[in-house]
């Protein structure tokens, strides 16, 4: 033969071998690709924040307070004589400088308490008070550069009080427009000032003043106090560690609403802080712990609501001085005595960073986004950082624990990923999700697994020869029907129907097997004659198509006289009365039933084949030995076929796991823990189909769909790969199916 | 007897049953989607109501029930003439109603908004009288209606025409766009060119669409008036007016061609009124073309990596791990597939794509944004093991004497495959690859992240270069269903359409799943002499 053709044939061959060899394998890797490149999306998740120093300058002396934009730009600075200075990184030049306008000539400021983002209620020496904020503009000129322009603008002026040197002051004015300052004189007593203008329906102009001192403060010093943004509820905290809290929303009305011993050892609270969002206290303490604290509905039937703990961050080594809070989500800075900086969040109680410079900390600073951090060092050093925390929401007790949140009564398990507020308080456990899939998932096993199993033993079985060339296309036929279309029909369809006859149900559980047992005896009695005799051998099944038909359509029938009889006319409500559980439209049961049709053909195929199977040889020895046609299958094929089935199983169970159109369409989505087959639930797959859109990409919710989607994937990874090495198994013991 | 409960018989009963329900269960599915998906198109009666208090209604009746409270029945009419009343559907208890009758000359509007109209004809305008032949009120409509959408289809190409020129200017804009990206300054040459030719398209496209609503303006003038029920007079547009007809005077006939009209309309006509009504084209082309795509991709790799598992590959650790991987790859859920492309294809090849070939554009985003191809790739991935599992079995079903027949001759093992199996199997890895395109039809949950949408502005393939465009979003039969059945604002109204879509994709999906069954028992007929 032609050297050079058969040389090309096997140049051929060998290319040929190698690329199909780089095919296959390329198969496995993208098995691993999928799960890695899905998993690497959700590292971010776990990582802690990381900070680079930007800048480090020294700065004007004595400073008061600081402040940071959004883009890092202008970290600026207020000094004691009111002089605003802003600063330009990384050097540290001196980029403009402003002046705050004393109140009285000459006099300089006592002290500066920051709140809501740039907003600083200054107090000056004199004792009168100014509310200033610091404002950055964005524009672009046209070469299409960012330029921020730098304004202070001053929001009210408050005189001095009349006797009495203040020590500390909190001012505020809330949205619609009024006035609250509250002063800390240096007697200890705290004087409060509400002034309001309302506008009636004729454009007169009323002004409401009102001025009072708080009664009812124990006999301690008063070493911390803060005020919401609105300036409606006040809270304080004495040496003693008692904490106070008081209700300033109606003008003129004070209501002291709580006060308790923070800490069993009495410990002096040294720094208070709301958390964004206005709910939380943060609370700093002498022994440097730092813990938060909303009001909780002491008994279950008073409206009553009492401060309690809630969260406990990590703890400093020394006194907390001063708390700030994150303008972007519930986390929060304390810094203590010796300087150290803490990075925590809420409710996720992360411990994110700690920040300790050469000398101690005495200001610091957040940017607006939280993604700057501005400090000033004692020895007058300004340090500028850029913080990337992403997800501190974020820890494994929030994805799989309970967590105690804002507003609710105990920890709870809750999704709940958006609202319509900025201050709101991510809630992301994907426990009720998970639970939803296994409850979801498991009705429909309960439904699908014994009809399926039965169903494929008596095709590969009983089954008359024919019929089952016949039976098995059918099935496979079912296998194809788009989950979007059983989804569409069992909720717009099956629910509304089921919903008219929920007791025709219960009614058709008794009697199925009823109509059946009646049914088999019958046809016995009728069948004694010999000719007649094996007349139903493969047939049994289409004998018994129109009983069950018969007996649901009775029970159907009969459902309304049932409903009067047991449960007093209305289901529904006699379900609510008696038990409490309120009926879904798009329930369990629905669930079960259309997840379960999906499920069927898939089971009832692999347990088929594992049961046709089963050598021929086995059933006639069986037989032989004359065991009747339901002992051989019941002691001979069944555990021979069994690893099959079970496979089959593994596999159905991986399939009603992941599927997400019928759940999706069939439930209410609603991410409750019930057992109950009454109401729906919301499962991880659908609730990545419903969330996703909206998922900012990178973002915590992006990210936490995907770990779903890592749990649903090494889920049904684990039980498709029990289910093919219990299969390839039984393919070194059979033979080839 | 006795022997009977002994012998386990009942329990065989028992299966039987399992195997009864679960075929019935099947039954039950078909027959709901035939019977509600097959009347949607038949022109039902138009009933007249008259009430006990005085007023009358106008609709169809579409279903009774039993009212929750007492004895008796209630009717829900279909009333349409949803600007008039609000509502599409009214429910009347039996009891109130005194008579009902079907006159003749009740006439049912279907038109381009707000759903059917019911009524009758009163007159036509000066107008639309004028281009018609004469006869009565009803035959002057007709070819008034007739010559109006006939001008309207002339319409439709300056629309056409228009979307092309827009495309146009689109396309020099981003031009542009790039140019400028790319360093050049605003009075460069080409850039002038580009805006030259961009300001010759725009002056085209005003005077195109002046003349367009000059037409409209035009066409607008034909009209006619209807009464409703309570003697509510509209004036409506001609050109708004998609057909109208008479169903109680309607001939067996007419309802046959009225039904094969509208099944016409369902296949190749555009949806209308947010997919309540229309057609269903943009979603079956949407639906063939993905499939289409997938298959391109699934289906080499698939049938490479079932050779290599069944010809190349020895037993062993690693084909093990291969096929463990395989049946990983089928059972992973759909929508893990699905946030895989998201992440993977839109965001990370798109997204890079976008970065290299279009950065001028960003941040909106060209190829990193759900689209057509990347919902294509995304089922490809999940439907290949189908046809590896496929096709391992059609080349495993060869009797080993065929293969060592070929090897004995002479031939290398490539050419024993390509000569050889791959022919012999092939009605295999045709099943297989049918059913992996059943399942793509099917399938909704991955597409819904990857880039299907309501409505598609336009299809991936028209007469603009480069004609096929991967990146646009598309629409697609299955998420049609989910859409309007779910989604849409008129649930009730909706129905039908939903019912109609239904049975068209259980329909495809079931011929062609049948069509793959019955290769692979042929084909295993085949060659069963060889098995053993």
């Amino acid at each position: 033969m032609n050297q050079k053709i058969l040389k090309r044939v096997k140049r051929r061959d060998r290319i040929a071998r190698h690329v199909i060899t780089v095919g296959g394998v390329a198969i496995i890797f993208s098995v691993i690709l999928i799960l890695f490149l899905i998993a690497r999306v959700t590292f971010p998740l776990f990582s802690g924040a990381q900070t680079e120093q930007v800048a480090r300058f020294p700065v004007s002396t004595a400073p008061v307070a600081a402040g940071l934009d959004d883009y890092l730009e202008y970290p600026f600075v207020i000094d004691v004589h009111g002089v605003v200075r802003f600063y330009a990184p990384p050097g540290g030049e001196l980029a403009d400088e402003i002046r705050l306008q004393p109140p009285t000539a000459g006099s300089g400021i006592q002290s500066v308490e920051r709140f809501a983002g740039l907003n600083f209620g200054v107090l000056w020496e004199d004792g009168s008070q100014t509310l200033e904020q610091v404002r950055f503009t964005t524009r672009f000129d046209e070469q299409g550069q960012r330029i921020q322009d730098r304004r202070i603008a001053r929001l009210a002026t408050f005189p001095p009080p009349s006797g009495g040197s203040v020590m500390e002051s909190l001012v505020r004015i809330s949205e619609d427009g009024r006035q609250t300052q509250v002063l800390l004189l240096d007697d200890g007593s705290l004087h409060v000032r509400q002034d309001s203008e309302t506008e009636d329906l004729f454009g007169n102009v009323e002004k409401e003043s009102h001025a009072f001192v708080l009664s009812g403060l124990p006999d301690e010093t008063i070493a911390a106090l803060t005020m919401d943004r609105q300036g409606t509820t006040l809270y304080a905290g004495t040496d003693q560690g008692t904490l106070l809290r008081w209700d300033l929303s109606e003008p003129g009305e004070v209501e002291l609403l709580d006060r308790l011993p923070a800490f069993p050892d009495r410990r002096a609270i040294t720094a208070l802080g709301l958390v964004f969002g206005d709910v939380s206290l943060a609370v700093g303490d002498s022994e440097g712990g730092v813990s938060t604290w909303f009001p909780v509905r002491v008994s279950s039937q008073g409206m009553h609501k009492q401060l309690q703990r809630i969260h406990t961050l990590a703890s400093h080594n020394a006194a907390v001085k001063t708390i700030y809070p994150s303008l972007r989500d519930k986390s929060l800075i304390s810094v203590d005595v010796e300087g150290v900086l803490h990075l925590d969040h809420m409710t996720s109680e992360r411990h994110l960073l700690s920040i300790e410079t050469d000398a101690p900390l005495v200001i610091s600073s957040l940017s607006p986004d939280g993604r700057g951090l501005v400090a000033v060092d004692a020895d007058g050093g300004a340090h500028l950082w850029k913080v990337d925390n992403p997800h501190p929401e974020i820890s494994w007790k929030t994805l799989f624990g309970k967590v105690w949140y804002e507003g609710y009564d105990k920890p709870e398990y809750v999704w709940q990923s958006s609202a319509a507020t900025d201050d709101f308080e991510p809630k992301m456990s994907l426990t009720p999700l998970i639970f939803g899939t296994i409850k979801g998932t498991f009705y429909a096993m309960l439904f699908a697994v014994p009809l399926a199993i039965l169903g494929a033993i008596y095709t590969s079985q009983f089954g008359h020869p024919r019929l089952r060339g016949v039976i098995k296309p059918a099935v496979e036929i079912m296998a194809a029907i788009p989950s979007v279309i059983i989804g569409f029909l069992a909720a717009l369809w099956f629910a509304p129907l089921l919903e008219k006859s929920i007791p025709g149900l219960f009614l058709s559980l008794a009697f199925v097997p009823l109509f059946l047992l009646v049914a088999i005896v019958l046809w016995q009695a009728i069948c004694r004659h010999p000719r007649l005799e094996n007349l139903d051998r493969g047939l049994e099944f289409l004998l018994l198509a129109p009983v069950l038909v018969a007996a649901v359509f009775c029970a159907v029938k009969l459902g309304p006289v049932a409903e009067s009889a047991f449960f007093e006319g209305n289901f529904k409500l006699w379900l609510f009365g008696q038990t409490g559980v309120r009926y879904d439209a798009r329930n369990n049961i629905i669930i079960a039933f259309a997840l379960g049709f999906a499920v069927i053909p898939i089971i009832f195929t692999m347990a088929e084949d594992a049961l046709s199977n089963v050598p021929n040889s086995l059933k006639a020895a069986s037989l032989a030995l004359g065991a009747s046609r339901w002992q051989t299958v019941w002691r001979v094929i069944l555990p021979s076929g069994s690893p099959g089935i079970f496979a089959g199983t593994m596999i159905g169970f991986g399939r009603a796991i992941g599927e997400t159109m019928i759940v999706l369409m069939a439930t209410g989505n609603t991410a409750i823990m019930d057992w109950s087959i009454f109401n729906g639930m919301r499962p991880l797959s659908s609730n990545i189909a419903v969330e996703i859109p909206e998922a900012p990409v990178g973002g915590t919710l992006y990210r936490v769909l995907f770990l779903s989607a890592v749990i649903l994937f090494v889920m049904t990874f684990i039980l498709n790969t029990v289910a093919e090495l219990v299969r390839q198994r039984l393919r070194k013991k059979y033979g080839r199916f | 007897m006795k022997s009977f409960w002994k012998q386990g018989e009942p329990f065989v009963w028992v299966t039987g049953a399992a195997l009864s329900v679960t075929l019935l269960m099947a039954m039950v599915l078909i027959v709901v989607v035939l019977v509600n998906g097959l009347g949607v198109f038949w022109p039902s009666k138009v009933a007249t109501a008259k009430l006990h208090d005085g007023g009358s209604v106008l609709g169809e009746v579409v279903r009774s029930e039993a009212v929750f409270e007492g004895e008796g029945e209630r009717l829900q009419f279909k009333i349409g003439n949803r600007e008039l009343y609000g509502l599409d559907f009214r429910w009347i208890d039996k009891t109130d109603i005194s008579s009902i009758t079907y006159a003749d000359d009740t006439m049912v509007l279907e038109r381009m908004e707000y759903g059917n109209f019911y009524g009758r004809l009163i007159g036509l305008s000066p107008e639309a009288q004028a281009v018609s032949g004469g006869g009565d009120a009803v035959q002057q409509l007709r070819q008034a209606h007739a010559y109006v959408m006939q001008q309207k289809d002339q319409l439709e190409e300056l629309d056409d025409e228009l979307a092309s020129v827009n495309y146009r200017m689109d396309q020099l804009q981003r031009k542009e766009k790039a140019l400028l990206y790319k360093g050049r300054s605003p009075s460069d040459p080409e850039i002038q060119t580009l805006r030259q030719k961009r300001n010759g398209l725009t002056e085209k496209f005003q005077s195109l669409h002046q003349r367009q609503m000059k037409q409209v303006t035009e066409l607008r003038n034909y009209t006619a008036t209807f009464t409703d029920i309570s003697g509510t007079d509209r004036d409506m547009a001609l050109m708004d007016l998609v057909r109208f007809y008479q169903p109680n005077s309607m001939s067996v006939f007419s309802k046959v061609r009225y039904y094969l009209i509208k099944l016409v309309e369902l296949l190749t006509g555009s949806p209308r009124e947010s997919n309540t009504e229309g057609g269903l084209f943009p979603a079956i082309f949407g639906t063939v073309m993905l499939i289409f795509i997938m298959s391109l991709f699934s289906f080499p790799l698939g049938v490479l990596a079932a050779i290599y598992l069944r010809e190349y590959a020895k037993e062993g650790m690693v084909v093990r791990m291969v096929r463990i991987a395989v049946n990983n790859l089928a059972g992973i859920p759909s929508i893990v597939y699905g946030i895989f492309g998201l992440a993977f294809f839109v965001y990370g090849v798109g997204g890079s794509i976008d970065r290299l070939f279009y950065p001028e554009q960003l941040p909106t985003p060209t190829f990193g944004t759900g689209g057509i191809l990347w919902a294509s790739l995304t089922l490809s991935l999940l439907t290949v093991p189908v046809v590896i599992v496929a096709t391992e079995e059609a080349l495993g079903a060869i009797p080993a004497g065929v293969r060592e027949g070929s090897l004995a001759l002479g031939a290398t093992k490539f050419q024993t495959l390509t000569r050889i199996l791959l022919p012999m199997a092939s009605p295999g890895i045709m099943t297989g690859l049918i059913l992996a395109m059943a399942r793509a039809a099917g399938e909704v949950a991955p597409l819904m992240i990857t880039g299907v949408v309501k409505i598609a502005p336009a299809l991936p393939v028209d007469g603009n270069f480069p004609f096929l465009h991967l990146d646009r979003k598309f629409m697609h039969l299955g998420f049609h269903i989910y859409d309007i059945g779910f989604q849409s604002p008129n649930v009730e109204a909706a129905k039908p359409m939903v019912f109609v879509t239904t049975l068209l994709l259980v329909l495809i999906v079931l011929i062609m799943s049948s069509v793959a069954i019955h290769l692979r028992n042929k084909m295993k007929k085949r060659y069963t002499y060889g098995t053993f």
